[in-house]
């Protein structure tokens, strides 16, 4: 299965290994990983699951929809590889994946 | 594991104007029997704060309940029974999921923030308008503020809003589960879907008439390319007026309350925008709203207790956030309180039915609580108030204030 990594903004990494389909944020919601709340529960309405991609996975990952980038507009933030993790789906490909976790979602 | 309904349960007066009036000094003794349910007249109550927050995003264990209401109220096979009934939220998922996503567009952050500057011109001319009375019903100036945005977005002529406001006060009462006003809520309700039906029929003769970037625009345009039946176009903009009327107006009414007994933030709100943010966020932990009614759609086994499926359970979203387990000295109402990620207030709900306004209705308390003091200045109260029932949109009822006016 894909291994997904989340790094806490204290450097704190975690290693999640996901299912192909399930989503980044739920690979962090189900193994009690801090920092990705997820209030809607992964609707693209909240934005309160926000990551940032490690730069050398933005190209697999893709953009962000308009939808998604509207929703992510809860705060300003102009630091790059910002992605809702409910948007994210986990494939094969994204084996290895890096995401951050930002210091708050607010 | 103990079912439900073998547990003796602390039983809550949800019904009564007394526990409306201060419904933490019953949920005290009521924890004092059980942590976390009590029963109701109208169902059972989930108030501990991180039940809810365990139990309410759950969405594949439980489902909204509006049909329990409507059977509760004896409104079946009528109007606003089958509105209530099938309104977007009690939709099957996948015409839930259309209609949400058709319409989530309107209600994102970025969208919100586009709308600021109507809503800052909204807050202005009934600033204008009421602010030279010196002595008003904060209530009563504050239920023009959120339904004339919804207006604005819907694209629905403002000039509407004084003959039907009545109407949107009897509905919001509706889900107080009390079967007495039913006459009263099928003709508001009678009168709002005339209102909406014609709105949408002049709409449809005049499509020059309005903005083509609004939601009646878009609404219709959506249901004219076969997604959305007419009656559910229908629905769904009483339900976006119904929804945007009272939550936001007694959210508004209640930080006032707050505001007048701390003189000093009232002050600061008027000075600085982005500290009203914070003002309102630790507002709606404080109070809010809502009580979210949701039945279990299979058996659910919660803290040792199994909660059987189709039981009505209640959500007392409004006095969660002031549980002194999950808040450290709840009573105090201050703004610059750390918020922890996983005890944040739950004012909006969670999990896919929470709140598609949230976004608008943070815009437009934070542009009005800029505004408003800087236009009423030294408010303070002067009558006596009450409180809306319990059970569904709770809040004050009337906040009678003299001030100063400034003019603009």
């Amino acid at each position: 299965m894909p291994k997904i990594k989340y790094i806490e903004p204290n450097g704190v990494e975690h290693v999640v290994e996901l299912q192909p389909g399930q989503s980044v944020m739920q690979g962090a919601v189900w193994n009690g990983i801090p920092g990705i709340v997820a209030e809607c529960g992964g609707s693209c309405a909240c934005g309160t699951c926000r990551v940032y991609v490690d730069e050398s996975w933005r190209e697999k990952t893709g953009q962000a929809s308009d939808m998604e980038d509207a929703t992510m507009e809860i705060r300003e933030d102009s630091r790059p590889g910002k992605r809702l993790s409910c948007q994210l789906t986990v494939t094969a490909e994204l084996d290895g994946l890096v995401v951050r976790i930002p210091e708050s979602q607010w | 594991m103990q079912t439900l309904t073998d547990l003796d349960l602390p039983h809550l007066p949800v019904e009564t104007p007394a526990f409306a009036e201060n419904p933490l000094r019953y949920l005290a003794e009521a924890r004092a029997k059980h942590p976390w349910i009590a029963s109701s007249s109208i169902g059972y109550l989930v108030h501990d704060y991180g039940a809810i927050r365990e139990l309410l995003g759950q969405d594949d264990k439980l489902r909204p309940a509006y049909d329990g209401i409507v059977e509760q109220l004896g409104a079946h096979g009528t109007p606003w029974g089958r509105f209530t009934e099938e309104q977007m939220i009690s939709l099957p998922v996948e015409q839930h999921r259309l209609l949400r996503d058709t319409f989530a567009a309107k209600f994102t952050p970025r969208y919100a923030n586009q709308m600021r500057p109507m809503m800052q011109g909204t807050i202005r001319r009934l600033l204008d308008e009421w602010a030279p009375k010196g002595r008003f019903d904060f209530e009563e100036f504050a239920s023009y503020f959120p339904i004339s945005n919804m207006f604005t977005l819907v694209g629905a002529p403002r000039e509407e809003i004084p003959s039907i406001r009545a109407s949107f006060e009897t509905l919001g009462l509706a889900f107080s589960m009390d079967k007495r006003r039913m006459p009263a809520i099928h003709e508001a309700f009678g009168r709002v879907e005339a209102l909406v039906q014609r709105l949408i029929a002049e709409r449809r003769a005049h499509p020059e008439s309005g903005n083509r970037d609004d939601l009646l625009h878009l609404l219709i345009q959506t249901s004219d390319e076969g997604g959305i039946a007419e009656r559910q176009l229908a629905d769904l903009l009483i339900f976006l007026f119904v929804a945007g009327y009272d939550t936001s107006k007694n959210v508004l009414t209640h930080t006032m309350y707050l505001l007048l007994q701390r003189p000093e933030i009232y002050e600061r709100c008027g000075q600085d925008h982005a500290y009203c943010g914070k003002v309102l966020e630790e507002a709606i932990r404080y109070y809010n709203p809502g009580q979210v009614p949701r039945f279990t759609s299979r058996d659910v086994a919660f803290r040792d207790v199994l909660i059987p499926r189709d039981t009505m359970l209640w959500f007392t979203l409004s006095i969660s956030g002031r549980d002194p387990i999950a808040f450290p000295d709840p009573e105090r109402f201050d703004p610059d309180r750390q918020i922890e990620p996983t005890r944040r207030h739950i004012a909006f709900s969670l999990g896919k039915h929470m709140c598609l306004g949230q976004f608008i209705a943070r815009a437009q308390l934070q542009e009005a609580l800029h505004q408003i003091p800087q236009r009423l200045r030294n408010p303070r109260l002067v009558g006596k108030f009450g409180w809306r029932p319990f059970p569904g949109i709770w809040g004050l009822h009337g906040l009678p204030i003299e001030f100063e006016p400034v003019e603009a």
